[in-house]
């Protein structure tokens, strides 16, 4: 009895099942249809490549007008095919670049020209001028080298060192300074700077996504931008415009996107970010009061380019003022006896 | 060169500067400096043919992990505990603090240095107590900063170790 209610039940579902293949084919027949035809497109890599082509070159330049993380991403590849191009055949990338070396050249030689006489017309002034008889007492009487107290005088603002530290350790992963500055121990100064944040963050209770943002002595100022894994530390004299500040941001955000590998596996080797110096360096500027009165934007600054004069020379200029001080005086003294 | 993160824990007045001091420029000042927060020091060493630079945080002795800002040991890859062998409180403390900090920081290698070796006169802490923790696997090595003693072989038995994870 058992045996044949069990076979009754058994056909009852055969038949449920087939009723309900039916329905279903009725209902989600042109769904079906529609997956079927999308899991085909997205298995054939020859369609997928045909679809990708039509929306390729667009989206490059949506991507492109958004960010420099595309140009980024590329860069390796193309370097890299760059490379191969020149070990392969030389005389192509020669004969490609050759309309433009010779413009280039005369561009260069004349800028070196131009920043040569500005150099210079600056040295007379400064030297011959009242001012700068002015500025080699106060030079002179503070011990300050004169090259930093015209700097003094004449600086809007100067980007003196770059700190990029590793946020988790503290550990200094590249670390960048203008020419003449006079630099501590990078290893130590970013631990200290890595301290004093987690110390601030301790002690008023800080919420997560608070940090310090900037430290003021006196005449410098160190404005620290914050990454996810990454902290970017400027260490500037004088008043910098706000732009330079949205420049250091996208600096911080490319390098935590190019290198996120190298972050992630982070184990305190700092080689890997070796090739991020020249995004660093290029921060390092400067702006003159100059440059302002002459309308150059100060959100387009000038690269540091200048060696420390001498102090023997500062000397010898400063004993050259004490001699025709003398001989001016003497002369006068003279003239008065001679009157008298 | 590769670069790692200690710190120096422990309690008050235990030697932690005195044994940075002595590490690093191998000089021993007779005047205490009392740690005010954190110092830092840097020692570049010669380890297994390769440089590696060790990023010392000296962090200010309290009495317990809690009163030790927990931030300071973000990131570390070592760290060295210092007990003084003239009272026997500041090892019972740096045993709590290596329990609370070995919860946080798991895996992470540290020495203990039983400093003071040079006040014999004055020693407290039992020498098997010390051979009893050496017997449970601490790293365990008796230092005088005043002296040296040992100060140099401690620091790089903490770094092979940090570079053999």
């Amino acid at each position: 009895m058992d045996d044949i209610s069990a076979g009754t039940e058994g056909r009852n579902s055969v038949h449920n099942s087939d009723e309900l293949n039916s329905l279903r084919t009725l209902i989600l027949a042109p769904e079906q249809l529609e997956i079927s035809e999308l899991k085909e497109r997205m298995d054939d890599p020859k369609i997928r490549a045909e679809e990708l082509s039509r929306v390729i070159a667009e989206a490059i330049v949506i991507r492109a007008a958004v960010d420099r993380k595309l140009a980024t991403a590329l860069l390796p590849t193309i370097e890299e095919v760059i490379r191969d191009s020149v070990k392969r055949d030389p005389k192509f990338l020669a004969d490609s670049i050759f309309p433009i070396i010779g413009p280039a050249i005369r561009r260069s030689i004349a800028e070196s020209l131009r920043a040569m006489v500005q150099s210079m017309s600056n040295t007379l002034e400064y030297t011959f001028s009242w001012r700068g008889v002015q500025w080699r007492i106060e030079s002179f009487r503070t011990g300050r080298s004169f090259a930093e107290t015209v700097l003094m005088h004449t600086l809007v603002y100067r980007m003196e060192q770059i700190f990029l530290i590793h946020k988790e350790t503290g550990l200094v992963l590249q670390h960048v300074a203008a020419e003449s500055i006079n630099i501590k121990d990078a290893d130590m100064v970013s631990a200290m700077l890595t301290a004093i944040q987690d110390f601030v963050n301790d002690s008023f209770s800080a919420k997560e996504d608070s940090s310090l943002q900037n430290l003021d002595m006196g005449e410098l100022t160190i404005w620290i931008e914050q990454g996810p894994r990454t902290v970017l530390a400027s260490v500037i004299r004088g008043n910098p415009p706000s732009e330079l500040r949205t420049v250091l941001k996208e600096i911080l955000e490319n390098i935590e996107f190019e290198y996120n590998m190298a972050l992630e596996g982070f184990k305190g080797d700092a080689s890997p970010f070796e090739p991020c110096k020249p995004d660093l360096l290029y921060c390092l500027t400067q702006a003159k009061k100059s440059d302002i009165r002459s309308n150059k934007a100060v959100a387009a600054p000038v690269k540091i380019k200048e060696k420390k004069p001498k102090k023997g020379g500062e000397n010898v200029v400063l004993f050259i003022y004490i001699a025709a001080a003398l001989c001016i005086v003497i002369i006068i003294v003279g003239f008065i006896v001679s009157i008298l | 060169m590769i670069q790692k993160k200690i710190c120096m824990l422990g309690s008050f007045a235990v030697g932690k500067t005195s044994l940075v001091r002595r590490f690093v420029e191998n000089i021993f000042s007779e005047k205490y400096l009392t740690t005010i927060g954190v110092k830092i020091d840097k020692k570049v060493m010669e380890l297994k043919n390769q440089s590696l630079t060790l990023v010392i945080w000296d962090i200010a002795g309290e009495n317990g992990f809690h009163q030790i800002h927990g931030t300071y040991l973000r990131g570390m890859s070592g760290y060295i505990l210092v007990a003084d062998k003239t009272r026997t409180a500041t090892l019972d403390n740096v045993i709590n603090i290596h329990k609370t900090v070995a919860q946080v920081f798991h895996d992470v290698p540290c020495v203990l240095l039983m400093n003071k070796m040079d006040l014999t006169g004055q020693w407290d802490v039992q020498e098997s107590a010390i051979d009893k923790l050496s017997h449970d696997g601490w790293d365990v090595f008796r230092t005088s900063a005043k002296t040296g003693q040992n100060v140099e072989e401690a620091f790089q038995r903490l770094a092979s170790r940090m570079l053999e994870k």
